[in-house]
């Protein structure tokens, strides 16, 4: 953070104005206004095949938060994936950043290889997944079964079709945490580093006492950003396994798209996609707070 | 820095030991994480008769991808979604980068209400506004047209694209500016002028993560196109129900989507690295 940063050019107000205004017009059309219509299709009987629209009240919330399907797995597997995804692609992220972030012969390379899954979509990626655990064909099962272990049905099983997802996103979003704390680890200064080196500080205090704290703004910032995006995730639950089996492992998104648009039920479908949204938020501004604390103390 | 550490595993071992260890992980990260690449363009070369057996055999074929570029659709779906992303990555920077460039200059109530707003739709869920937007979309005659799917995919990117714009400026000293004002240069000539030139490397950045996002985007083209505008990411999921056997063609259909993006990324990744620093 620079300091000293003051108002440069005074009260311009038709400059900024017209520095906002395709952003603000585009966001008002297309989120501002959608959302308000969703909110107002949530308190009506609005089916996709007989659009009714008479007013219910708070009937498609009622139903929304006392479905047991809602409550009892969609909820928790969607923060469960929350949680374990972000960590995980923390975790591995930070340990590549470490690595990469020493000179070795083949950096460069080792580097372009670690960015791949950057490049891929969820979609592909969750496409090679399936193919791989493909239970009967799949290379997994086939390297499992070479090492004498048994094969599982990985993609029908509740756990290990929820482990597949996970492994999925994680393999998926490592890069960009690997990229983002790169970035911040080079950016730090070398000064108190050459002094631990100088005193002898071990290696593992150099990183629990003077990286990780240093580090600390950009690692809450990335996960803030990966959280919240985590909490939408769609498209790789939706291409490998659909939710199932069953519906055990529905995440949000995927529970207010089956609602609105394979139940046809838009209502109900918005009603979903709001609490969820309003969920998010309470988290969301949460976090924004903690990131307000972390960045400024 | 002082090129001599104190390791912090296997300190017991010689050095040699230690290097040759080292060589080994970082080959069995990078083996690890570039496997289910590896695998899928190893799929994609196998004839249909080899497919189920991938490990096994040493017959290879090119004729998935022959098979699969004579399909009318897939690559229309592949030119459709190029366009759309070049598209959106071009107007989502002209909006963003001002936009970033007003939060970063001005304080005040104006800039922080406009900096909550971005914050609080960044946090929407995609799901909230897209099924009313399907709605929304038809009664405007914009369902299943290149302008309903692109006009959302720049709106989708104003929030974050912002909000790292707005870095970005803050990284740049803005005295630059302040000297071109007193130089009798306008507001617009000191933005486009003098800080402008100076972000183009994050704006380069911000362009090739754009164009990924978009080009990668699922979402959107499953609920705001139907068979008019197909984009590849919706053929390819599509062929994963309806092809369900056939995965040498699937696996060449996703060889090829992920071709451009490849190459963006492996030109981009300087500009990337460089420009993400927040």
């Amino acid at each position: 953070m620079a300091v000293g940063r003051r108002p440069i050019f005074g009260e311009q107000q038709r400059f900024m104005l017209f520095l906002i205004a395709p952003a603000a017009l585009l966001l008002l059309l297309f989120q501002v206004v959608p959302i308000a219509i969703g909110a107002n299709a949530s308190f009506r009987d609005w089916a996709l095949y007989n659009p009714k629209k008479i007013w219910v009240g708070l009937a498609h919330y009622e139903a929304v938060l006392t479905d047991p399907a809602f409550l009892e797995v969609v909820l928790p597997n969607t923060f469960l994936f929350m949680v374990v995804s972000v960590f995980g692609a923390l975790v591995v992220g930070l340990s590549l950043a470490l690595l990469l972030n020493r000179p070795f012969w083949g950096q460069r390379l080792v580097q372009t290889i670690l960015l791949v899954p950057l490049m891929v979509a969820p979609v592909i990626a969750a496409i090679m997944m399936r193919w791989m655990f493909n239970d009967q064909f799949g290379i997994v099962n086939a390297v499992l079964e070479g090492l004498g272990l048994e094969g599982q049905p990985w993609l029908v099983q509740r756990w290990t079709a929820f482990g597949v997802i996970l492994l999925t996103d994680i393999w998926l979003w490592t890069p960009w945490f690997t990229l983002l704390l790169l970035a911040g680890l080079q950016s730090l200064p070398k000064e108190p580093f050459e002094a631990a080196e100088i005193d002898g500080t071990s290696t593992w205090r150099v990183f629990t006492h003077l990286t990780l704290p240093m580090l600390q703004p950009v690692i809450v910032v990335c996960v803030v950003i990966r959280a919240i995006d985590a909490f939408r995730t769609f498209d790789i639950v939706w291409t490998l396994t659909g939710g199932g089996p069953g519906r055990s492992t529905e995440l949000f998104s995927l529970y207010a798209y089956v609602l609105a648009f394979l139940n046809l039920d838009l209502g109900r479908g918005s009603a979903a996609a709001i609490v969820g949204g309003l969920i998010i938020l309470v988290v969301g501004i949460g976090m924004y707070r903690l990131v307000d604390r972390v960045t400024k103390s | 820095m002082a090129m001599v550490r104190q390791p912090l595993l296997f300190g017991w071992m010689p050095l040699i030991g230690r290097r040759a260890l080292f060589a080994l992980a970082l080959f069995a990260i990078c083996f690890l994480f570039a496997f289910p690449v590896l695998w899928l363009i190893l799929t994609s070369l196998r004839p249909e008769s080899g497919v189920y057996y991938v490990h096994r055999g040493t017959e290879f074929t090119l004729a998935s991808f022959v098979e699969v570029l004579q399909e009318e659709r897939l690559v229309q779906a592949f030119v459709n979604s190029a366009l759309i992303s070049t598209l959106a990555t071009v107007f989502s920077l002209l909006v963003t980068v001002s936009s970033g460039y007003m939060l970063s200059r001005f304080k005040g109530p104006a800039s922080s209400t406009w900096f909550g707003t971005i914050y609080v739709f960044r946090c929407v869920p995609y799901i909230s506004w897209v099924i009313p937007l399907y709605f929304v979309s038809q009664s405007w005659g914009l369902y299943d047209t290149y302008l309903g799917l692109l006009l959302p995919h720049i709106a989708v990117h104003i929030c974050f694209f912002s909000w790292l714009m707005k870095g970005f400026f803050d990284g740049i000293d803005p005295s630059m500016e302040h000297a071109a004002l007193i130089d009798g240069c306008t507001r617009w000539g000191a933005f486009l002028r003098v800080a402008l030139p100076s972000a183009i490397p994050a704006i380069a950045a911000l362009g090739v993560l754009c164009w990924l996002f978009t080009w990668n985007e699922f979402l959107f083209a499953l609920i705001l196109t139907g068979n008019k505008v197909p984009m590849i990411t919706v053929v390819m999921a599509q062929f994963v129900t309806e092809m369900g056997l056939r995965w040498n063609l699937m696996a060449a259909t996703a060889v090829l989507a992920l071709v451009p993006a490849f190459l963006l990324a492996l030109f981009g990744q300087k500009y990337v690295i460089r420009g993400l620093r927040i």
